[in-house]
This record gives C-alpha cells, structure tokens and sequence, in this order.
C-alpha cells in the first residue's frame, strides 16, 4: 500500500498562508514585500550605494552567513552521529521499516559500521570521529543537529530542498532571500557570493539564482582558479579606460539630462564608476598574497595538492569577504573524481570520504579560528550541511546510499550555541527519533538570528507572498546561546 | 453474511461489520478529541511537522517523522509515543502552550482504536472554511466579467487623438489635468518602433527614407515594413518563449538535450511571421494533433505546436513514477493558468484557491483532460524518464529531402564500420601474435590501416583498441544523429480516457472522488460538453479557451501585446488577473484593445499596427516633472517610458551594426552532430545522453541571440552568454514580465568582455573603409549606424579629439583610437536604451 510513502511538499503556494493585510502593509507590500521601499525603482545594490542596508524585523544576533556546502551528503554515522549498535550488529542483515527516504541501491542490505573512530573532543565532550580532526579541534564551537529530515533521497531535490526550500519548483536561493532582505553593507560588492570549486552542484545554476527576486540578489560566482569574475580584469591600459570613461560620463550625461532625468539611467551611469572600481577592488579581496605566513599555512594553502589549496583559498576569501561586508556567502566542494557529487560515496567510501575530509577540513577549522580571533564569529554564522546523509546500511563493505530520513548538520557563530547536539537518530542511525527538524525549521532559524522573521520576509510574485520557507519553518530556540 | 469489504477504484468503502462498529468508537471516542486537540496544528493547510490528522490518508503518509499510526500496533505508534508524557522522543504532545496533556482515558482510547486498526471514514477533509472569494462573488471580479464593447471617450482636446486608443489614453490624463508628452522627433520613434517590432535597430537607409519621406503615410510606411519582415517573428516568437518555459534541454537539472526542441521555436517564429490567428495559436498549441489539416505542413506544424505542453519544468528522473505523473500534469495546467487565463492554478491542486473562485475541482476537471494524454515515457535507462516524441508525417518532398540526407550519413557509417572491421581483424592477429610464445620479434603482417603499426605488440594491441572504443563511440554518436524518420516532441492522446480523481491534499496516492472532466466553472457558467471516454477533451479545452466570449485569452494577450510597446501592461501583473493582481489603469481601453483583437481575426499584426501607429505610441520620452510629481509609476501614460534593450537586442544590435549578423538561422540550436558535444552514448550508461556545448558552429555565432541553444539547468552557453547578464528569463520561470535590473557584471561585460571589444573593432573598420571626405563625414555616418541619429556639434568636436590625442598616428594607431571610440559608443547607455 501507499502508506509510507512520503507526503511531498509539491506546489508552493505560500501566500496560502498570508494573513489579512492591514492598508499600511498593503501598501508597503504591494510591489516587493519587505524591503519594498528601499527598492524603489531599477536601482541595485552592485550599482549604487542608492540601496541602503534595510532594517532587520528585530535585533539581529548575527550579521552574515557562510554556508559550508557538503554537495553529495557527508555520512553522519562516520562523522558526527556515533552508533555503537552499528558496530555490534556489523555484517548483520539490516532491516527497517520499509522508508522511502533512505535509499537501497541494490539489494541484500548489512549493517555497516564506521570504518573511523570517534572521540569525545573540547570541554563540552562532542562527538566527532577521526574523519575531521581539525573541526574537532573547535568542537565547543559546533551545535551538531543530529535530526534533520528531508523530502527525497536524489541529490538535485535535496539540493534545491536545502538552497531554496523548494525541491521541485524554482525558487530563490536562501543567499538570495538574505540578500534582498537586508541589503547590502557594502555598495561595492555583491550580498551574495559562491566560493565556487569549479564544479556545479546536482541542481545547477538553480541553486544560486534570484529566481523571481531582482536579478541584484544573484549570487556572484567567484572562481577558484585563474580570473576569480568574468570580466574582472581592465582589458584595456589605464589610460584608455580612463579616456573611455570620461567619454561615457559625458555622453550618458547628456543623454540622461535630455529626458529631463530618469532613474534607470541614471542608475546605469553609476553603474559603470562602480565596475571600474570593482576591477581592482574583487581581485585585491581575492588576492591573499598579503597575508601572513602563518595564516596562509593554518588555512592550508601551502598544501601539495590544487584541490586542498584551492579550497583553502577560498575559505580564506570568505574572511576577507565577510570582513568587507558581503552578505551570505557559500563554499562548494571540488570533485575529484568524476562522481555524481563530491561526497557521493556509493563506493570507495573510505577512500572519497578521507579525501574529501582531507580537503575541507583544516581550511574550515582555519576559518573558524580565525573568525573567532578576529572577533567575527559572534556575528557571523557558519552552516555545514550535506544535502543528505548516506545509509547505515550497504549491499557491500565500502559505500553508503542516499539517506535523508535523518542526517547532520551543524552551525557554529552567530548566537548559536556552540558545544551542543540537538537531536537524535535511532540507534542504528536511520530516522531522526528525537525532534526531527526539516531544513525550512533551519532556513527559519538562520533568518531569526538574522534579524528576520521567516514569516514576514515576503515577495509578491505571481499574485501570492513568497516565503524561503514556504509554509513551514520554526524557529529553532535550543539551539540559540 | 455481509457484503465484502473492498476499496473500490473511486476510492468509495463499502462498509462491513467490524468497520462500522469501529468507527462508531472512532466518532464517539476519537474524531472529538483530534477535533479538541490536534487539528489547531494538524488540519486543512496548518499542518506542522507536515502531519495532517483530519484525514486517513493524513496519519498514514505521516510528517517528517514518518506515519503517525501504525494500525493494530499502538505501541509502535508515534501518535501514541508522543502523547505519553514518558516518551523518550522529546517531544510531547499536544505541546505545554496548548493545554494539559491528554487524560489517561484519552490515551487508553487511542490505544484501542489504534489496536483495533485504527478504522478511520475521513476519505477527504473537512470542508474549510473558504477564505476566498464564493463562486458569485467571483464572477463580479472584473477579470471575469465578459469582454466589454467600451465606446471611445470625448476629450477636450479634439485635435490630439489619432485613434480610439488615443481617446481613451487622452481622457484619463485630463481627468487628471496632465497633458500628454509632445510628439517625439523622427530619429527617436524610428529606433523606437524598430526594436520594438524587430528587436533591431534601423539601418541608415531605413533612417533616410522615413526622415525624407514628406507624406502622411511616412509612419504606416514603415510600420507596414516592419510588421513584413521576417525580424518580426525572430523577435516576437522569444516573447511567448518566455512564457512557455523553452529550453533546448529536457527535465530540470540535468544536461538532457532536448534534440527536436528547436521545430517548436521555428513554428513559433513561423506562426508570429505568417500572422497565424492567435486563437488557432492557441487552438494548436493545445491538441495540434487532434485538429483537422488541409495539408501536411498544415498537419505538421500543428503536431509541433503541442510541443508547447512537453518543453518545460517536467521532472524526468523521478523513482516514484504516480507521481511524476502528477506532476506533469500539474505542469500543463500551471502552463495553460499562466499562458492563456492570467491564473496561478497550481495552488488548487491541494486546495481550493485561498483568493480566487477555484476549486480543487475546477484544477481535477483539467487534469482528467491532461491525464488522458500521454507526455512522457520511461526510457529504460535507470529511473530516468523522458518526454513523448512522434514522427511527423511527410511529404514525398519532405521525404526526398531526408532520404537524401540519410543517404549521405549510411556512406558515412559504413565507411566507419568497415574501418572498425579491419581494427578487429588486426587486433586479432596482435592477440595472437602475444598468445603465442615463440614470436619473439614483430613479425606481423603490415597492417592495411594508414598509421604505421607500434614496433611493440604489446603496444600495438593497446593502441588497437584504444582506436576500436574510440570508433564505437563514433559509430554509436553517428546512429544517434541517424536521420530515420523526423521526430518532434508531442503530446498524444492516452489508450484509456477517463475523469481524474481528486488527489486529497495533492498527495497523488491518496485519491479522492473522480471529478468530471471541465473547464474553470467561474469563467463560463454555461453548461459544458460531455467528455467522450475515447478522447482526452483537449480538443473541448481548446475551444472553450478561444470562446469568443471568454473573459481571459484575449484581454491576457492584448495586454502582454500593450506591455512590449509601453513597458508596462495596462494591467502590470502580466500573468495574474486574480483577486490579489492589479486592476487594469485604462480598463476601457484593455477591454478595447481585446475587442479589436477579437474582431480582426485574433491578428497580432493589426493589434500591433494599431498601437505602434497611435498617438500614445508617438509621445516623447522626455520626462516632465510635473507629470512624474503627479504619477511617478506613470500609470497615466503622460509619456514613453524609456527602456533598456532586452539581452537579445543588445547582442543582436552589437552584431548588426559591426556588420556581423547573419540573417536566418532556423534549425537545431544543439550543435549535436559535433562528436565532441555528446556524452553518455554507450547503451549499458545508466544515464541518458547528455550534453556539453563545447563546440560552436562558425555561423551561429552570428546568427540572431533567439537562435542560440537555451539551457534550463545553468548558465546560458557561449555566444549566448549575454543572456545570463542582462534579465533574461530562466527557463524555470515561465512569465511574461522581464526586470530590467542594472547590476556591475553588465559594465564590467561591456567594458572588458572579448565579443564587445571585437564587434567594436570590426565597427571601427567598417568606419575607416567609408568612402568619406574627413573623419566629421565618417562620424556622422558612425552615429546615424549606432545612435540612428545625427551627431551633435559638440559630439563632433569631442569625437575629434578623443581620435586625435596621439598626433600623426601610424595606420595602427589610428585604428585603435577608432576601435576605442567605437567600444564607447556601443557601451554608452544611448546604444543600451530605446526611448
């Protein structure tokens, strides 16, 4: 029968859930929800400092986002949700209630235990296993969510799921929703950025697009290797830029001045003074030359392997970018090996697992250290999340399916608690048993450190208020410090 | 004894004994205490965790926690779990903030319901509470009303209107006491009205002859002219492509090509050219394949056009096959919503419409219209799906054609075949030559193959068959191009036909009552036809949606037609016409203009000569302060709004007027039969062929932007890379409304980008081959080719010294001073705007 089937969230229709608008909202509501005033007109936030950072709802624990993005789903029984019972019963036949969200690849199912060892780590006794031995080193930092719940066990839904609270329609991305709702802090950089890896994650562009918000709320991708923004680099000698600018300012002004002033020309003019300033200004954030030796190598950029640098720059440009006041930023992983996804070990899992691990694990303990020396941690908030988790069960002795009927994630910063777990699979590590969370109760929880509450943050689109959390979401407050 | 219990397909119980004494204890007991004290939280559209208990199917999909009840196991139960206030779940129902706990008669109740099986009769749920608007109050919403015949208004200023649209236009503004912008210049309109129709900008012959032309009908002239070209179609078939959603790519995030894609976008451009009545448009779009023809391209042109349900956001890897199923459908009707009706209908799927009077069974009564065709297929390669594809039929010219072609490429394949035979045949005697021991030295046969054999047999085996895989792949990518027959992407009808169920709460496995095929009841209360049980009643679909006394396609046309011309829709929601959408700002003139339409044969051309040659058309774009105090958003139409040119004119005019552009360019938009763009052949891939575009035709970098491949699952590739920058629509959006946003990686592309900085430099060569007596001479040609207008003096005077700030410059020199004064030229925003 269809009993276990899982009910789908399917058409967003969030504006379902608007409650009656009273004439002053309407008013402020009409044309962009939230943060409509401040819209006004073609003005961007890339182009002028004409759109000024907005309002939170309420006072904001944390300022900005970095989302650590584990693309194929990290398995949560080998890094941070220990199961005893998986290395007693190792090898046995696995059974479970029949769920559509943990995935069976092929058949025969047994138990598989964790091929690394976890310890207790920091003062507040965390788990982590020997996969991340450098995250362990900031462990009382970490809030580990043991409990989260998701839709479908493919990698493109659960990607969507978790960048856009959507995993089957076309929606803003979370960096998006955070972009458009407050702002920008600085004129002259985007509010969203992806630290790309060269490697798209399943979703695709997707996953970073403004969808039906402005086109300004994008994110900017910034390449690892070579020239970090299309375009970036002045293609003509400083002085033929010069002339061609000041040719353009005199013949835009004339032009504009001739249809007695229009914003989105005027908008456009100023557009071009900021280019030229963002042509120095992004490589010089990107360029981490002038950082110490010791900085260079905590993060790991002094390396063997392109993977493990390139992933260390970027997370060292997230600082640097956070420091210069962009909003939300995203790191992808690099694929290594041609697979569907990074972490996607179906196979090789000890192998893909502790190269991965290897990549990503001293630049994001480095990122940590450093945010907390600098005095940015407290306002900055870091999320590590896979798009799902992987099986405790295997059809052989070295690779895990696709699992979402309970996986981890954790948060660090930004009036999070750190040093906690939240949460809690069975003892075999299949369902989330204890306070299972969905990723909207996450996005919901994120927003509410920012400032925002999910509910109030809207976007008038095809006749309904559009919500990143759609109709769901709450706060999560134990995780809050 | 009693009847069989049995759950028949219309999901209708039919009751024994047992059930009916157990749910007798489910509505004394247990309805009442979900009733008090689950359903605030877990009933109709609130449903945290996403548990809903006002329904069986509810409790037994369960939340993000999984089914609540398991029946006859109430230990195992989550509903029982959570009630206790022992659980180990930390979690406790219902929570503090909603009262005590449950009583220990409650939880005991609960548990004997549950050990009894949990009988449950709540098939649907509840009725809510209607929270929009009735059926009788929705007809009197003005959207539904029926088209009204308005008569022209008299205005005060008698002399200023050139036609009706004028009038209406007119008196609003002096309701107001705004007086309308004063006639723009020739120049400005020239360029105006030719991007607006053609998407291109007036070549300097077309400038001489409507500035010289003294006679009344210089304006029709060039309208008429316009309206004739074949640029019409290639910029206005883009402006339906938004709203179908076209990518030339299937599903929605995978590199699928979407090979035949390309036939539905020509038909679009070819239906825009030929003036196709918008109605039959519409008519074909919907069951082309059902209609009658007179001819084969008649018949084959309206089996593409249903193409127009099929190129979308569909799914197609997706385990869980019922479901994608749904989802298709609901696609179609979100499509058929947003496209002709102006209605999001993908609300109604799980409930009645929270704003608008639509049911759940006006969205069931289209799906059993869309159920019953057939739109996709599993392929057999792992759970991957795709979507339909028929051969069309042909004509014994058509025939010739293709048999030509298919001639050509056997030659082609046996030639590769016969080499692959003869790889084999020495690969053999390699294998041989290494089995047996004795050889020592490459005594081997000299091969019949070009490439002189490796010394090493070892070697030569391995080159072999690096040879032979490479060959298969060749064989295999050339019996993918294979030109067999000519197959387009269209719906079909289904073997069974039949009404849809409803799905409770659009869970697609929990069926509720069948609902009859139909139509949307608040647009037409006349009694609609019966459905056969042979056909799927797309055909009945298209002829209620092209009624000539439907409220909707005609008003939702001729404003998206209003919009392109003045930037805004007379109603500013383009794609809703809702309870929550704009009101039109000229209702009169909306309901006009969709007269007009209506009775000139659903002519778009008629439509768009009548507004293009209409006074308002004509107005400056010059703003007036006064005016723009007044009505900033200038609902009144005081002037032209000035607007930025889309992503494709701004390609599409660099390429024009460097002297670039290529004219046609119809056809696959996937370069395909480049090997080096295919992936995925090999038979045994669990995966589909895939794409990545990583080769160009040399001539479709310079054919117009609506010609260039569209990908639905990332950026837009190479030479169509101006797309991602400038507001075009992705694919996944389907809306008619394009943002005009001004973002830095515009300046930065326009600044420093390759294809800006060569189209500038062909356009400085361009300008020094001109037969010309000085550079004053050469400038002015320069303007009137970008600008469309004269250069100014001052303009002059500063174009001169921006070329001569190296004296006595070498040939070179000069050109690069032609070459950075042309890049200037395109990226001022002059070149970017249309006023």
């Amino acid at each position: 029968m269809s009993s276990n089937t899982p009910h789908r969230a399917i058409t967003p229709c969030p504006g379902c859930e608007a409650p009656a608008l009273s004439r002053r909202d309407f008013l402020n509501r009409a044309h962009m929800g939230f943060g409509a005033v401040a819209f006004a007109g073609l003005a961007s936030q890339w182009a002028t400092a004409a759109t000024p950072q907005r309002p939170p709802h309420f006072a904001p624990r944390a300022k900005r986002v970095i989302f650590l993005f584990m693309d194929g789903g990290v398995s949560h029984v080998d890094s941070f949700d220990p199961k005893p019972a998986l290395d007693k019963q190792h090898g046995q036949p696995a059974k479970w209630r029949p769920d559509a969200l943990s995935q069976a690849v092929s058949a025969n199912r047994k138990w598989l235990k964790s091929p690394w060892a976890f310890r207790q780590h920091g003062q507040s006794g965390l788990w982590v296993s020997d996969l991340f031995p450098n995250i362990a080193r900031v462990a009382d930092e970490l809030c580990v969510v043991r409990s989260l719940v998701g839709e479908t066990p493919l990698h493109g839904a659960q990607s969507l799921l978790l960048h856009t609270g959507r995993s089957a329609a076309a929606a803003p991305s979370i960096g998006s929703w955070i972009s458009y709702g407050l702002g920008t802090e600085n004129a002259q950089l985007p509010g969203y950025v992806v630290l790309n890896n060269d490697w798209i994650p399943n979703g695709g562009i997707q996953n970073f697009a403004s969808s039906f918000l402005p086109a300004t709320h994008q994110a900017a991708m910034v390449r690892a290797k070579g020239s970090p923004v299309d375009n970036i680099g002045a293609a003509d000698p400083a002085a033929v830029q010069q002339a061609k600018l000041d040719f353009l300012r005199a013949q835009d002004g004339a032009f504009a001045q001739a249809q007695g002033g229009s914003q989105p020309i005027e908008s456009a003019i100023a557009n071009y003074e900021t280019a030229a300033r963002m042509q120095s200004l992004v490589p010089q954030l990107c360029d981490v030359t002038g950082e110490s030796v010791e900085t260079l190598e905590m993060y790991g950029l002094d390396r063997a392997n392109d993977y493990d640098t390139l992933y260390a720059l970027q997370c060292l440009r997230a600082r640097r970018l956070i420091e210069a006041g962009v909003r939300f930023i995203e790191i992808t992983c690099p694929n290594t090996h041609g697979n569907n996804s990074p972490w996607d070990q179906h196979g090789q899992l000890k192998l893909r697992h502790a190269e991965n691990a290897r990549i990503t694990d001293q630049p994001i303990a480095a990122l940590i250290t450093d945010l907390k020396a600098r005095g940015l941690l407290d306002d900055t908030l870091v999320m590590w999340a896979g798009e799902m988790g992987r099986t405790p069960h295997s059809s052989g002795d070295d690779g895990r399916d696709h699992h979402v009927s309970g996986y981890t994630i954790w948060m660090a910063g930004g009036g999070i608690r750190g040093g906690m777990t939240f949460g809690n699979t069975d003892e075999m590590g299949m369902s989330a048993v204890e306070r299972p969370l969905d990723i909207h109760d996450i996005h919901a929880t994120i927003l509410h450190q920012l400032g925002v509450d999910h509910e109030r943050l809207t976007f008038r689109f095809g006749g309904r208020d559009m919500r990143l959390t759609d109709v769901h979401g709450n706060v999560v407050k134990e995780l809050l410090a | 004894m009693l009847c069989v219990a049995a759950l028949t397909c219309a999901g209708v119980r039919v009751l024994n004994a047992a059930d009916t004494a157990g749910e007798a204890f489910f509505e004394s007991k247990i309805r009442p205490l979900l009733v008090a004290r689950c359903y605030k939280c877990h009933s109709g559209d609130k449903t945290k965790g996403k548990l809903a208990l006002d329904t069986r199917t509810g409790w037994q999909n369960g939340g993000i926690s999984g089914p609540a009840i398991l029946p006859g196991n109430p230990k195992e139960s989550l509903l029982i779990q959570v009630v206790r206030p022992t659980n180990i779940r930390g979690l406790l129902m219902p929570p503090k903030d909603q009262g005590d706990k449950l009583s220990d008669a409650d939880v005991a109740n609960l548990i004997q319901w549950i050990a009894m099986g949990a009988p449950d009769p709540r098939e649907v749920a509840a009725p809510q509470k209607r929270s929009g608007m009735t059926l009788e109050e929705g007809r009197k919403h003005w959207a539904f009303q029926p088209i009204a015949r308005p008569t022209p208004p008299v205005v005060k200023h008698r002399a200023w209107p050139r036609s009706p649209i004028d009038q209406f236009v007119l008196a609003q503004l002096e309701t107001n006491g705004l007086p309308p912008a004063a006639d723009s210049d020739r120049h400005p309109w020239l360029r105006r009205v030719t991007f607006d129709i053609t998407g291109l900008p007036p070549t300097p012959e077309e400038i001489a002859a409507f500035v010289g032309d003294p006679t009344p009908q210089a304006h029709e002239r060039v309208v008429d002219r316009l309206i004739a070209s074949p640029a019409f179609g290639e910029k206005w078939a883009r402006h339906w492509l938004d709203i179908v959603g076209y990518a030339d790519e299937i599903g929605v995030a995978n590199t699928v090509p979407a090979i035949h894609a390309w036939r539905y976008r020509d038909y679009v451009i070819r239906a825009f050219n030929t003036d196709k009545p918008f109605d039959q448009f519409i008519r074909e779009q919907v069951a082309g394949d059902l209609l009658p023809a007179s001819s084969i391209d008649q018949h084959r042109d309206a089996i593409i056009a249903t193409g127009f349900l099929l190129l979308g956001e569909i799914h197609i890897v997706e385990a869980d096959k019922l479901q994608q199923r749904a989802d298709v459908v609901d696609h179609q009707i979100q499509k058929i919503g947003t496209a002709f009706l102006g209605q999001t209908l993908g609300c109604v799927r799980c409930h009645d419409h929270k704003f608008d009077p639509i049911t759940v069974g006006d969205y069931y009564g289209l799906a059993g219209i869309f159920n019953s065709s057939e739109s996709v297929y599993v392929t057999g390669r792992g759970v991957w799906s795709s979507i339909l594809a028929t051969d069309l039929p042909e004509s014994p010219t058509h025939r010739a054609e293709r048999e030509l072609a298919l001639r050509a490429h056997s030659k082609n394949v046996a030639r590769l075949k016969q080499e692959h035979a003869q790889l084999e045949k020495e690969l053999a005697e390699v294998n041989k030559q290494l089995a047996a021991p004795a050889t020592k030295t490459g005594a081997a046969e000299p091969s019949a193959i070009s490439t002189p054999p490796a010394a090493d047999p070892k070697a030569r085996k391995a080159e072999l068959e690096k040879k032979l895989a490479d060959l298969t792949n060749h064989l295999r990518h050339l019996d993918y191009i294979e030109p067999k027959s000519t197959p387009v992407y269209a719906i079909r009808e289904a073997a069974a036909p039949a009404d849809a169920h409803i799905h409770v709460r659009g869970n697609a496995r929990a069926p509720g009552a069948a609902v009859p095929r139909g139509f949307i009841r608040v647009m037409d209360p006349a009694p609609w036809p019966k459905f056969s049980t042979t056909a799927s009643g797309r055909i009945e679909l298209a002829n209620w949606l092209v009624r000539a006394d439907h409220p909707l396609p005609a008003r939702v046309t001729a404003n998206r037609i209003w919009q392109k011309f003045f930037g805004e829709g007379l109603v500013r929601s383009l794609d809703y016409y809702g309870a929550r959408g704009e009101r039109p700002s000229h209702p009169e003139l909306l309901d006009w203009l969709a007269g007009e339409f209506i009775r000139n044969g659903w002519s778009q051309k008629k439509l768009i000569r009548q507004i293009t040659l209409s006074r308002a058309y004509q107005m400056s774009s010059t703003q007036n302060l006064a005016a723009a105090a007044r009505d900033p958003d200038n609902r009144l139409l005081a002037r032209m709004p000035p607007r930025r040119l889309d992503a494709e004119a701004i390609r599409d005019a660099v390429l024009a007027v460097s002297g670039d552009l290529l004219s046609g360019g119809n056809g696959p938009a996937l370069a395909l039969h480049f090997f080096e763009n295919v992936g995925g052949l090999d038979p045994k891939n669990p995966n589909p062929v895939s794409y990545a575009l990583k080769k160009f035709p040399e001539d479709q970098l310079r054919r117009r932007a609506i010609y260039l491949p569209v990908i639905r699952s990332g950026a837009q590739p190479g030479p169509a890379e101006v797309r991602n920058l400038f507001d075009f629509v992705a694919p996944t959006e389907m809306t008619s409304h394009r943002p005009s946003t001004t973002v830095a990686t515009q300046a930065l592309f326009l600044m420093n980008s390759e294809f800006i900085r060569t189209q500038a430099g062909k356009l400085a060569d361009w300008a020094l081959k001109q037969d010309a007596a000085d550079d004053d001479v050469r400038l002015a040609k320069l303007y009137l080719r970008t600008l469309n207008r004269p250069a100014t003096q001052t303009e002059q005077d500063s174009a001169r010294q921006f070329l001569n700030a190296t004296e006595k410059p070498s040939a070179s020199q000069r050109r690069d001073a032609w070459a950075a004064y042309c890049h200037a030229l395109l990226s001022s925003n002059e070149f970017l705007f249309r006023l």
